[in-house]
């Protein structure tokens, strides 16, 4: 079981180079569920070794919070696509115009 | 044991695929994929509730919900192997070493200490009792947050630009 441990951690870096690398939106997002998805196993395995039920009701309010920044952020992307004919971070200069 | 490998190999596997195809589809099915491996983690350690939740919201509704985007959005014109910022890629390999480092400090320092406690049969009645009883306002609120996000969602992708609605929707009788 102890393996888990590494992996949750393998996880939430390989989440965050990938969002830190990668250029279009989508892939963003996807980066960053798998970051998700590595600390929802640390709060399980937090659970498992400590006998606290609580980490597990985070899991379950992880899952919520995580359904709705997908929902959010794929929209604002069909947004964006609508407007700007882009999903590319490093052709959206939105703010600075 | 070997059930433990064999989980942590597959999740690593489709994880790297995530974030090292060239193609956005493929990344979004190997995270399909990561998802139904981390469920079979999760049946594994003995939470069987969070197993099914999380075959049934994340990987059944959250993946497949990137697939429909992925499919409004022509994707043809946006491949993924564009040339990489030589920077960006250091500083985030610098990241990744520190947070590494870190993550197996903590790690090597505490897991001999911690035993594996055997949750009870019932886990579930006590974790929907701890639910409705000491986290009735977290979720409660997050009911509200679901419900907030329907109501953005609906907003954000129902905005139209003026201009088009007026020429074209007025004339022809028809939403553009």
């Amino acid at each position: 079981m102890s393996i888990y441990y590494y992996l949750s951690a393998f996880l939430f870096c390989l989440g965050l180079i990938g969002t830190i690398l990668k250029k279009d939106l989508i892939s963003m997002l996807l980066c960053i569920e798998l970051m998700l998805g590595g600390v929802a196993l640390l709060f399980i395995l937090f659970s498992k070794s400590t006998g606290f039920i609580d980490s597990q009701l985070m899991v379950i309010f992880m899952m919520i919070i995580s359904a709705c920044e997908v929902a959010i952020g794929l929209s604002l992307i069909i947004a964006l696509y609508r407007n700007k004919q882009t999903i590319y971070t490093d052709e959206i200069k939105i703010i600075t115009e | 044991m070997g059930v433990d490998i064999l989980l942590t190999i597959l999740t690593v596997v489709f994880a790297l695929m995530v974030v090292f195809s060239k193609k956005t589809v493929v990344s979004a099915f190997a995270l399909l994929m990561t998802l139904l491996c981390l469920a079979m983690i999760y049946f594994q350690l003995g939470t069987v509730f969070l197993s099914a939740v999380q075959v049934l919201v994340n990987a059944g509704a959250i993946a497949i919900l990137f697939v429909f985007v992925m499919m409004l959005i022509d994707l043809e014109q946006f491949p993924n192997n564009r040339e990489r910022n030589k920077i960006k890629l250091v500083i985030s390999i610098f990241t990744i070493l520190i947070i590494m480092g870190v993550l197996a400090l903590i790690i090597n320092n505490n897991i001999d200490t911690l035993t594996v406690i055997n949750l009870s049969d019932n886990s579930m009645k006590a974790l929907f009792e701890k639910l409705y009883n000491t986290y009735y306002l977290p979720f409660e609120m997050a009911t509200v947050l679901l419900l907030a996000a329907i109501v953005a969602c609906v907003v954000i992708t129902n905005h139209r630009k003026d201009d088009d609605s007026d020429n074209e929707g007025a004339d022809k009788g028809v939403h553009p």
